[in-house]
């Protein structure tokens, strides 16, 4: 095992690995930049070297101070969490060159999966089901045409140079495909000064359900199941659970190979994931692999009993996976909920300030992955992930009653978070049902804005008691009513500015 | 907790406060008299009692009913989490009139403008400090005006069903040396 291992992160990833390394007695080197100095991950490490300006290309994107520090702090092995240069080819690589081991996957590996048209033409050679589709050079519309009836309808038409939806069209018939075609490429024409267009089939209904792999350097690779991804806000997951509410055990097992072949032909070690599209009709196709352990793993850790970043640990040491694919069950269900400081009703823009009060639930089988504390400013310069809530319990509705119960009992004061609107989302009664997809959040919460019922009539009497209890006579924002026409005869609730309530 | 006297030498002192949370505000009264709350809002009175278990937290119960809440202070405003749900809160300013004369001693102003609908003294009545000597009712809220100190009735300026405004005096103190 290594004796010293640098993490190249902060928040709450950061404080899982540190953890994970103290237990197997393996020394921890924090790294942070200046407005992280009181951050946990700080605290808790048994070293922790500053990097100075915040800028993430000056902190935690910094591979030249962060390999720097690695060499002199005597670290064996680089930890590089999720995101900031976790699926950075020449972080591995520089890692690499000076002999520290690169606690994931090899360069090369996280460069294949990077390339996303690589990456699907290698699982088309290992067989794994790719969503089918013409990204070919051949544009008019006789070859169109032909290419489109041979992916089947429905299916997208899509602007090679495309983005936010312009020059994107869905065909549901033959008939339709042609015009559909030249509206597209002449929106694409117009809006991007190019009109190649590529075909890809439809998904009705689609969930985005991924696999959990790992993978020892011996060539030993196991699934550990599946997560549920599919309730999403701006691409971003906020929501994930295992087992899924669709799958069968048929097809855990098909798209469990599936993953497992995936991991294979790419030539995968450590842990990663793969992400399927699943339609509405369970056929499954591969999307992409990620090269790391993802914000979402505890809940497969719950379900399974696999603990995976010390197995990243062990794996990069050169240990072999000790549990088979037969020794693996599911057992119970487990809810994620990742609790952003960001505002649900006003398109969910970050939302910055002091956390004035941060207290988190516990109770059985309630983790709370995080690295926030009372008092800590949150800053703009890095993801305003605040905390991993997971329940787990033993059927999906009792974690989701669990999840409701811990959501009501988390309190985070100062910034605006979204943990009302998970909450609303969980009640719903489409998702207790089962029935999401990927555009749950877009369906049903387009236009979501927290109650606007105003201050209940509990928080109205607690903070005059409160402020009753505290303020000082001179303090207060206090008032006698002298005027016959002041607003104390409109007693009640109104509105500044003149706008109707 | 206040004095009684104390109490009492402010003319029953009310704290009247404005609560600004998502472009609304909010205007509640707040009393407090023998260990209760008295909270107005919205025409209703509300009897509570309150105790604070740690700084900001605060467990309230109305009638029957018990409420949990945790209160922050942020730089201006105030954030309260409750029922699962934080509402961010600004105090904000109306126009009116600050109180800040300190009243003199037996001058009984009247803290509201009213209707007299008890008077408990009359003229020549030797009173002690703490006796009720007039009830006033406002905003379906009882307000009790009591002797600051041991003193005599010198003159009884309202009887019931008086309409009374803010800061007549409701009645004549003689204070009485001990």
């Amino acid at each position: 095992m290594f004796k010293k291992v640098l993490i190249a992160n902060r928040g709450e990833i950061a404080v899982r690995i540190i953890k994970a390394c103290q237990e197997m007695g393996v020394n921890t080197v924090a790294i942070y930049s200046d407005v992280d100095k009181e951050a946990p991950h700080v605290q808790l490490a048994g070293e922790a070297i500053n990097l100075g300006d915040p800028t993430p290309i000056e902190s935690y994107l910094n591979i030249p101070k962060i390999i720097k520090i690695a060499k002199e702090t005597g670290a064996e092995g680089i930890h590089p969490g999720y995101g900031f240069l976790a699926e950075n080819p020449d972080f591995a690589q520089s890692c690499n060159d000076i002999g520290i081991k690169f606690i994931g996957p090899p360069p090369k590996v996280i460069s294949l999966m990077g390339d996303k048209i690589a990456a699907k033409t290698t699982m088309q050679k290992a067989n794994v089901p790719v969503i089918p589709g013409y990204h070919g050079e051949k544009q008019d519309n006789v070859s169109l045409i032909k290419e489109g009836k041979k992916i089947g309808f429905p299916l997208l038409v899509k602007a090679a140079a495309g983005g936010g939806g312009k020059g994107m069209r869905i065909v549901h018939s033959e008939e339709l495909l042609e015009q559909s075609i030249e509206s597209a490429k002449r929106e694409s024409k117009s809006a991007f000064g190019d009109d190649t267009v590529f075909l890809e089939k439809y998904l009705d209904k689609p969930r985005h359900i991924e696999f959990q792999i790992l993978a020892d350097e011996h060539g030993n690779v196991i699934h550990l199941f599946e997560r549920e991804c599919s309730v999403q806000r701006r691409h971003q997951k906020i929501i994930e659970e295992t087992p899924s509410p669709v799958m069968t055990p048929q097809l855990r097992e098909k798209m469990g190979k599936a993953a497992v072949a995936a991991a294979k032909a790419a030539g995968y070690t450590n842990a990663g994931t793969v992400e399927f599209m699943v339609d509405g009709n369970l056929n499954f196709y591969f999307m992409e692999m990620n090269t790391r352990l993802q914000v979402e793993h505890p809940i497969t850790e719950m379900t399974t009993g696999i603990d995976l970043a010390k197995w990243q640990l062990r794996i990069a040491c050169g240990e072999k996976l000790k549990p088979k694919q037969s020794d693996l069950s599911q057992r119970g269900h487990a809810i994620e909920c990742r609790i952003y400081a960001e505002d649900p009703s006003n398109g969910f823009l970050p939302s910055i300030g002091t956390l004035t009060k941060v207290d988190a639930p516990t109770g059985p089988n309630i983790r709370n992955d995080t690295g926030i504390y009372t008092g800590m400013e949150v800053t703009p310069y890095y993801d305003p992930m605040l905390a991993k809530l997971v329940t787990y319990a033993e059927n999906r509705t009792e974690s989701i009653n669990k999840m409701i119960w811990a959501l009501s009992h988390y309190v985070v004061m100062g910034v605006t978070s979204n943990i009302s609107f998970l909450k609303t989302v969980i009640e719903h009664e489409e998702f207790k049902k089962g029935n999401i997809t990927t555009h749950f959040v877009d369906d049903y919460f387009k236009d979501w804005t927290v109650e606007k019922d105003g201050l209940p009539i509990d928080a109205i009497i607690a903070l005059a008691i409160y402020d009753s209890m505290h303020s000082r006579k001179e303090e207060i924002v206090r008032y006698k009513e002298a005027d016959p026409h002041s607003p104390w005869k409109h007693v009640g609730r109104w509105r500044v500015g003149g706008k109707g309530v | 907790m206040l004095e009684d006297g104390e109490l009492v030498e402010r003319g029953c002192e009310i704290l009247f406060i404005n609560y600004e949370h998502e472009n609304h505000v909010y205007n509640v009264s707040i009393e407090r008299r023998n260990n209760f709350y008295y909270i107005t809002y919205n025409n209703t009175e509300y009897k509570a009692e309150a105790e604070e278990i740690k700084p900001g937290q605060l467990t309230i119960k109305v009638g029957e009913r018990v409420t949990k809440s945790v209160i922050t202070e942020g730089e201006k405003e105030k954030y309260i989490f409750i029922d699962g749900d934080v509402f961010r809160v600004k105090p904000v300013e109306l126009t009116g009139k600050k109180k800040t004369k300190k009243k003199e001693e037996g001058d009984l102003n009247s803290p509201i403008s009213g209707k007299v609908v008890n008077v408990k003294v009359k003229k020549g009545d030797l009173v002690k400090k703490g006796d009720v000597l007039m009830v006033i009712e406002a905003m379906k809220m009882e307000y009790l005006i009591r002797a600051p100190f041991d003193g005599k009735v010198e003159n009884v300026n309202f009887k019931e069903k008086d309409l009374i405004e803010i800061g007549e005096i409701t009645v004549d103190l003689k204070k009485r040396e001990a």
